[in-house]
């Protein structure tokens, strides 16, 4: 140290001193309203009706089942993920607004679990989209289940709860593994990478090869066909 | 009185030809039969003795004997017992009869059949894919279809090799028989 310049000095961050104030209260807020959109994939979800109701009771820590991907912050996967219900998975992942978590109940999204050697069911649900925590088991308690949303809770306040963003930063690695698994045409109403300039979140990892072969097979998407009750019943051909 | 029915019911069923029964107990009966007559005791069986219910068709492929096994499962309210009805069918080219028009919820299992193991079932009234819509692979579980192979090259394994668990090892212990092994112990021999 030979040179006063070589000193590491910590610039003070400039701005408005009572941002980190409201940060932190922003993250309380987080952390104490979560609402679990429980995607029942496996034989795990048996032990969410004793956590949600009166008998583990976790909606005295804030967190409550919620009906849809919307309106949702937390994606719970309750045990393993067939390639089919994965597409569904990340349909709906897509769908939560941001920031959202994952959860990934059960040894079978960990590793496959007992299902290790099947064809039918994805082994590692962290290659398709990320997961910010797993609870192991075959299946986890109700106890387990409550402690490690407890944890989410910690980590989301602490600000470290941030995985949501490297689905958006990482895009072109997540779909790569989306198509190696559904083909190349493999596609989803969610324009994520817009999403990602939104979130301003684009980065290096975001656009790719792999967005470039979604691109060329991209079709553009119709809008949902609007029917009358008494019409349901007549076969679309 | 069931030992009756059981007596009443291995004389109607001398009356094919062919025929081999074995009675695991009271209530349970195994007949095996040859391809060409099992409608024909289907028939026998429901229309004479009260078989009315068909529980379930199961399938076993015995790939060295190149044959594929269809097991008929019939039930009686009557005398509360199940006749299971053996038959053996070629692999190669896998086709058979579908018992739809004397039961009909063989074109239930009989898709699921045709989805999982290849076979076509003539006169079934529905081929299509069942429940693996989103499947192009060949049937999944004929045993020529070799699923790891198969999570191999479309999927990847989780590495799980936390420190505690070297330690372990280290020491002796841990794991039993490593991953690898329990993997590809089908292939070894
Ligand atoms: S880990 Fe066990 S309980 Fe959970 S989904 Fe897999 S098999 Fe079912």
């Amino acid at each position: 140290m030979s040179s006063i310049n070589q000193i590491p000095v910590i610039e003070a961050k400039k701005g408005n001193p009572l941002a980190r104030v409201f940060d932190e209260l922003v993250r309380f807020c987080r952390s104490r309203s979560l609402f679990i959109l429980h995607y029942c994939t496996g034989c795990g979800a048996i032990e969410l009706p004793p956590a949600m109701t009166s008998r583990f009771d976790m909606e005295r820590l804030g967190i409550q089942p919620m009906v849809s991907p919307r309106q949702a912050d937390i994606l719970l996967i309750t045990g393993y993920v067939s390639i089919k219900t994965l597409k569904r998975v990340i349909l709906t992942y897509e769908q939560m607004g941001s920031p959202k978590y994952v959860i990934g109940i059960c040894s079978c999204t960990v590793n496959g679990g007992m299902y290790w050697q099947s064809y039918a069911t994805a082994k590692k649900l962290d290659e398709y989209m990320p997961v910010d925590l797993y609870i192991a088991g075959c299946m986890p308690r109700p106890e387990a289940v409550i402690a490690g949303l407890q944890q989410l809770m910690d980590s989301i306040h602490a600000g470290k709860a941030n995985s949501w963003e490297d689905y958006y930063r990482n895009y072109d690695y997540y779909l790569g593994n989306q198509q190696k698994l559904f083909g190349d045409n493999w596609q989803t109403p969610t324009d994520v990478i817009a999403e990602a300039k939104h979130y301003n979140l684009l980065s290096k990892g975001t656009l790719g090869v792999h967005t470039r072969l979604l691109e060329q097979h991209q079709q553009p998407l119709e809008a949902l066909e609007m029917r009358l009750g008494h019409n349901l019943k007549e076969p679309t051909e | 009185m069931s030992q009756e029915i059981a007596h009443w019911l291995d004389n109607l069923l001398e009356e094919i030809e062919g025929i081999e029964i074995r009675r695991k107990s009271s209530r349970r009966v195994r007949v095996d039969v040859p391809a060409d007559a099992l409608p024909a005791l289907l028939e026998l069986l429901q229309g004479r003795a009260g078989y009315i219910h068909l529980s379930a068709i199961s399938c076993v492929d015995w790939i060295e004997d190149e044959e594929f096994e269809l097991v008929y499962h019939v039930w009686s309210y009557e005398s509360h017992s199940l006749v299971s009805a053996h038959i053996r069918i070629a692999r190669e080219p896998g086709v058979y009869l579908s018992v739809y028009d004397l039961y009909q919820p063989a074109a239930f299992f009989e898709r699921d059949i045709h989805e999982m193991y290849g076979i076509h079932f003539e006169g079934s009234p529905n081929m299509d894919k069942f429940i693996l819509t989103e499947w192009d692979g060949p049937p999944p579980m004929r045993k020529e279809f070799d699923s790891e192979a198969y999570i191999n090259e479309h999927l990847s394994w989780q590495a799980y090799n936390p420190p505690w668990l070297q330690a372990l090892i280290a020491e002796g212990g841990g794991v039993v028989i490593p991953p690898e092994e329990q993997r590809f112990s089908r292939k070894k021999d």
